[in-house]
C-alpha cells in the first residue's frame, strides 16, 4: 500500500511539469505583446512604459527555454499575471471564485452519485424488462441533453414561469448582508457560512439558487453512472458467489445490496476520476447559463474577451487540481480494491 | 447478425430512424430550405429578415420564427444539420486516424518509446476536455475550423489508448510471429496483420462519439467561441436564445421558439447516436450475455 502511494507521488511532479509545459506551449502561440499581460502585476505598469519596454523587461524576446524557466519561477511564487477582464491578479480572482465552484460541485456530487447508482441498480435488477427500458430511456435522454439546452429550459420554466429558482448565487438582499453586515466568511461557501453565522434565511436563499444548476449537472451524469453500474452489476450477477448466496436462501434484497452491488462498485470508483473531469468542464457551462459567479463563469468570460492571462491561469489551476484529485481517487481506489495494491 | 439485433431493439430502431431523418435533411437541405439569390455564394449564411434584435414568432413564411437578429430559425436548423455532420465526421475521422497511428505504433514498438508516448497521453487526458478546447479556440481564434482543430487535439488520446491495449494483446499471437518469421517488414505486419484484427472496436467507439463531439462543438459556439455569427450552427442558434428565455413581463414564454427548436434539433441528433450506441454496447458486451 505504502509503495503504491509512494510510486504515485513520485509520478506526480512529472505530470505537473507536463501540465505546465502544455500550457506554456499553448502560450507560445501568442505574440510577445499579447503575452505581456501575463507578466505584469497591475495596470499601473502600463502607464509609463511602452509595450516594447515591457517585452524587454520580462524577457519575452528571449528564447523559449529561458522564458519557460522565468515563467516557472513566477509560477512557484504564485504569480499568474494580471487579468484584464476580472480587473485583478489572476491568482486572486481564482481564489475568490473557487469556493463558489466547490460549493456547486459538492452539492451536485451527492445526487449524481446516489441517483446514478440507484438507477443503475433498478435497471440491472429488471434487466430487459419494462422498468429497465424506462430508466435507460430516462438516462439516455439525459445523456443526449446538452447542459446548456437543459439549463436554459430549466431557467425558462423554473424562473421565467414559476419564479422559484432564480439565477446567480444569492438574492440582492442576501448579497448585501453577506458583503456589508457583520457576516463572517469562514469558508466562502454560502450555505456553510450562513449556518455558521446563524442565518437560516440566507442558507435557504443560497440553496434556492443552487437547485437548478445542480439538477442540470446531475441529470447528465446519471446516465453515465447508470450505464456503468448497470453493466457491472449484470456482470457480477452471473458470478458463482452470487448463485451461492441465492442458494443458501438469502432474500433478493440482501443478495442485491450486499453481494452484488458492493462488488459492482469497483468500476464505478474507477470512473469517478473522469467524472470529476467532466463535472469541472460542465461547471463552465452551467455557471454561464445560470450566471453563477464561480471559476467556470470566470473562465468563460475570460475566453469571450480573449483574456489570455486569465484563460491560461485558470487552465493551469484546473490541471493542477485534477492531477491532485486523480491522485486522491487512485489512493482511495487502492483502499477499496485490495487487488490494485498488489499489482 | 448485429444489424438484425439492432433492428429488433425498439430503442435502437428509433435511433436509426432519427439518424436517417437527419441524413436526409442534410442531403436535401437546398430543397427543404432554398437559399435566396443574394446569399447564393454562401448557402451556410442564415438569411435575416428585417432589422432590430427582437425575435418574431412563427408565421407562414418562417415556420419556426425568427431568432435574435431576425435570423430565420428553420433555415438555420436545416443547414445546421450539415454543419453538425461536417464537424462530427471530420473530427471523428482525423482524431481516430491520429490515435490509431500513434497508439498502434507505440504498442508495437513497445519499451521506452511506449512509456514516453503514454505519459504524453496522460498529460493530455488530465485536462477537462471542454476547458482545453476553450483554451485552444481562444488562442487560435474564432471559427469552425479552429473548433475542429481543438477537438482533434484533445480527442485522439482516447483512441490511442484503446488501440494500444488491443495491439498489445495480439502482438504476441502466433500469426504475428509467423509473419515475422516469414520476413515480413514491420510496417507491413502492423498494417496488414495487426490492424485489421484490432481496429474494429476503435471504429465502433469512434462512431459512438459523434454525438458528444457535436455537443462539444455546439457548446463552444454557445460560449461564443465557435462558428462566426450568422453561420448555420445549432449551438449559436441557442446562444441567440439566451437573452430571451425569460420572455416579456406579461408572457414569460413569449420567445419559447428561440430555444425550443434549435434545442430539439441538437437533442434529437445526439439522442439518435446514443440510442444506437447504447444498444450496440449491449450487443457487443460479452460479459452480460449470461
Amino acid at each position: 500500500m505504502i509503495t503504491y502511494i509512494a510510486r504515485r507521488l513520485l509520478f506526480l511532479p512529472i505530470v505537473l511539469i507536463g501540465v505546465t509545459l502544455l500550457v506554456f506551449v499553448a502560450m507560445s502561440f501568442l505574440s510577445p505583446y499579447q503575452l505581456v499581460s501575463a507578466y505584469i502585476k497591475s495596470p499601473e505598469e502600463l502607464k509609463n512604459q511602452s509595450l516594447d519596454d515591457l517585452v524587454r523587461k520580462y524577457g519575452l524576446d528571449q528564447p523559449i527555454h529561458v522564458r519557460y524557466v522565468s515563467w516557472m519561477k513566477n509560477l512557484l511564487k504564485g504569480d499568474l499575471g494580471y487579468s484584464v477582464s476580472a480587473n485583478m491578479p489572476v491568482a486572486e480572482a481564482v481564489t475568490k471564485r473557487f469556493p463558489a465552484t466547490i460549493e456547486l460541485a459538492l452539492f451536485a456530487s451527492v445526487p449524481v452519485v446516489l441517483g446514478g447508482i440507484w438507477l443503475g441498480t433498478i435497471s440491472a435488477k429488471h434487466y430487459n424488462r419494462p422498468l429497465d427500458h424506462v430508466t435507460r430511456t430516462f438516462a439516455i435522454i439525459g445523456w443526449s441533453l446538452p447542459d446548456f439546452v437543459f439549463g436554459l429550459i430549466l431557467l425558462m420554466i423554473f424562473y421565467g414561469v414559476l419564479g422559484w429558482f432564480p439565477p446567480g448565487r444569492l438574492s440582492m438582499w442576501a448579497d448585501t448582508v453577506v458583503l456589508t453586515g457583520n457576516f463572517t466568511r469562514y469558508t466562502g461557501l454560502n450555505t456553510v457560512d450562513s449556518l455558521l453565522n446563524g442565518r437560516p434565511d440566507i442558507f435557504w436563499d443560497s440553496v434556492r439558487h443552487l437547485i437548478a444548476p445542480v439538477i442540470t449537472l446531475s441529470y447528465l451524469w446519471w446516465a453515465y453512472l447508470l450505464r456503468i453500474t448497470r453493466s457491472s452489476m449484470l456482470e457480477v450477477m452471473n458470478k458463482d458467489y452470487v448463485r451461492t448466496a441465492r442458494a443458501k436462501g438469502l432474500t433478493e434484497k440482501v443478495v442485491v445490496n450486499r453481494h452484488v452491488r458492493r462488488n459492482a462498485m469497483i468500476p464505478v470508483a474507477t470512473v469517478s476520476g473522469s467524472m470529476i473531469l467532466g463535472l469541472l468542464g460542465g461547471v463552465v457551462i452551467v455557471e454561464t447559463v445560470f450566471d453563477y459567479k464561480g471559476l467556470g463563469l470566470l473562465t468563460a468570460t475570460g475566453a469571450q474577451q480573449l483574456d489570455y492571462t486569465l484563460i491560461l491561469g485558470t487552465t493551469l489551476f484546473y490541471g493542477m487540481l485534477l492531477v491532485l484529485i486523480n491522485l486522491v481517487v487512485d489512493v482511495l481506489y487502492a483502499v477499496i480494491d485490495p487487488r490494485v495494491r498488489l499489482e | 447478425m448485429v444489424m438484425k439485433k439492432l433492428l429488433r431493439n425498439p430503442l435502437s430502431m428509433v435511433g436509426l430512424l432519427l439518424l436517417l431523418g437527419f441524413i436526409l435533411v442534410a442531403i436535401f437541405a437546398p430543397w427543404i430550405a432554398p437559399t435566396q439569390e443574394i446569399y447564393a455564394n454562401d448557402p451556410y449564411r442564415v438569411p435575416r429578415f428585417g432589422w432590430g434584435t427582437t425575435p418574431e414568432p412563427p408565421s407562414p413564411q418562417h415556420p419556426m420564427g425568427l431568432t435574435q437578429g431576425k435570423y430565420d430559425i428553420f433555415y438555420g436548423i436545416v443547414w445546421g444539420t450539415r454543419t453538425a455532420f461536417q464537424v462530427g465526421l471530420i473530427v471523428t475521422g482525423l482524431s481516430c486516424f491520429i490515435g490509431v497511428v500513434i497508439g498502434s505504433t507505440s504498442a508495437y514498438v513497445g519499451g521506452k518509446f511506449d512509456e514516453v508516448i503514454m505519459r504524453f497521453v496522460d498529460v493530455f487526458m488530465s485536462f477537462p476536455f471542454l476547458i482545453a478546447a476553450i483554451v485552444i479556440t481562444a488562442i487560435l481564434g474564432r471559427g469552425l475550423d479552429k473548433v475542429i482543430i481543438a477537438l482533434v487535439i484533445f480527442r485522439w488520446t482516447g483512441y490511442a489508448r484503446l488501440i494500444r491495449g488491443n495491439v498489445l494483446q495480439v502482438k504476441q499471437d502466433e500469426y504475428v510471429m509467423a509473419a515475422r518469421a516469414g520476413g515480413v517488414s514491420h510496417p507491413k505486419i502492423l498494417l496488414r496483420h495487426i490492424l485489421p484484427n484490432t481496429i474494429f472496436p476503435v471504429l465502433i467507439q469512434a462512431s459512438m462519439n459523434m454525438g458528444s463531439i457535436v455537443v462539444t462543438a455546439s457548446t463552444l459556439s454557445f460560449l461564443g467561441l465557435g462558428a462566426p455569427e450568422g453561420h448555420a450552427d445549432w449551438g449559436q442558434m441557442i446562444s441567440f436564445a439566451r437573452n430571451w428565455v425569460l420572455g416579456t413581463p406579461d408572457n414569460s414564454l413569449a420567445y419559447w421558439y428561440t430555444v425550443v427548436w434549435p434545442g430539439l434539433a441538437i437533442v434529437l441528433f445526439v439522442l439518435s447516436w446514443n440510442l444506437i450506441g447504447d444498444a450496440f454496447r449491449d450487443i457487443m458486451d460479452p460479459r452480460i450475455q449470461g
